[in-house]
């Protein structure tokens, strides 16, 4: 009799920490090196990353600083998807960016981690968080006016002392 | 979210079109009319009406008419958008981690 954990994959885990993170939890039954082939080789991820519609890999250049760039034909349309890789640590930690072409300058960073579980089994945790034009335009914005009120103010004292 | 979620489909179908996403850059960067928009992607207006109608449709844009002249501009609804976005990405993870899952169970034979 072999284990049932072998045959059936518990569903997702998923909780928000916070308005702006998603973070998912998932056990495969799988050892570590099998997950981590099937989320890097790009033959392999073609198999599964899309909802079952053609899948093009365009790029995928698993390093740090790399593209990547994913496009899904659909009868009603192509989308578009891609980021960059911020660290690949193998068999161990992919963090990357995402966005999709139809969400330009909506900036998702994902942190996904294998962990192996010691029977076989690995869990996999993805924590995206998500970044928007409005919160990365106010930060812009606030800095720069933070900055500049900081440039009057030297000038200020600057021209007293003279 | 089911309603974010039917929004979301129609912005996702508006999107799928190269020069409806490009409308979108340009109007990001101030409104315009419908007869900008024409000159600027080499349309007619009767084509250039037709994508800002779908995008109208999907609430990305909003129009209004001053005089003769309909003015585009982005929608108002960006946080909700971004609302949706986010339940949207959340569907597609668990989807691809559901996929995932069936992929290594399907290869399990192949690669012990």
């Amino acid at each position: 009799m072999t284990s049932p954990a072998m045959h059936t994959s518990p569903k997702a885990k998923v909780t928000t920490p916070g308005d702006r993170d998603i973070h998912i939890e998932r056990v495969f039954a799988a050892p570590r090196d099998r997950v981590w082939k099937a989320m890097t080789d790009p033959a392999l991820v073609a198999q599964w990353w899309g909802r079952g519609n053609k899948l093009v890999i365009e790029r995928m250049e698993m390093e740090r600083g790399g593209h990547w760039r994913f496009v899904e034909h659909t009868d009603e349309g192509v989308h578009g998807f891609e980021g960059r890789y911020r660290e690949v640590t193998p068999k161990d930690r992919i963090v990357s960016t995402f966005e999709w072409d139809g969400m330009p300058g909506h900036v998702i960073v994902n942190d996904v981690t294998l962990h192996d579980l010691g029977d076989g089994r690995t869990k996999v945790v993805t924590h995206s968080l998500f970044h928007t034009t409005e919160e990365r335009d106010g930060m812009l914005h606030s800095g720069m006016e933070g900055g500049l009120n900081q440039s009057y103010e030297a000038l200020d004292a600057l021209l007293t002392r003279m | 979210m089911v309603q974010y979620s039917r929004q979301l489909d129609s912005a996702f179908a508006a999107l799928a079109d190269p020069t409806r996403r490009g409308i979108l850059e340009r109007l990001g960067r101030g409104q315009a009319s419908i007869t900008d928009l024409a000159a600027r992607f080499d349309m007619t207006l009767t084509g250039m009406k037709k994508h800002v109608q779908t995008l109208e449709d999907a609430r990305l844009v909003t129009t209004e008419k001053v005089g003769r002249v309909r003015h585009v501009r982005l929608g108002q609804h960006r946080l909700e958008q971004e609302a949706a976005w986010m339940a949207r990405y959340r569907e597609m993870v668990e989807g691809q981690m559901d996929r995932l899952g069936a992929f290594l169970e399907r290869t399990q034979e192949d690669n012990p």
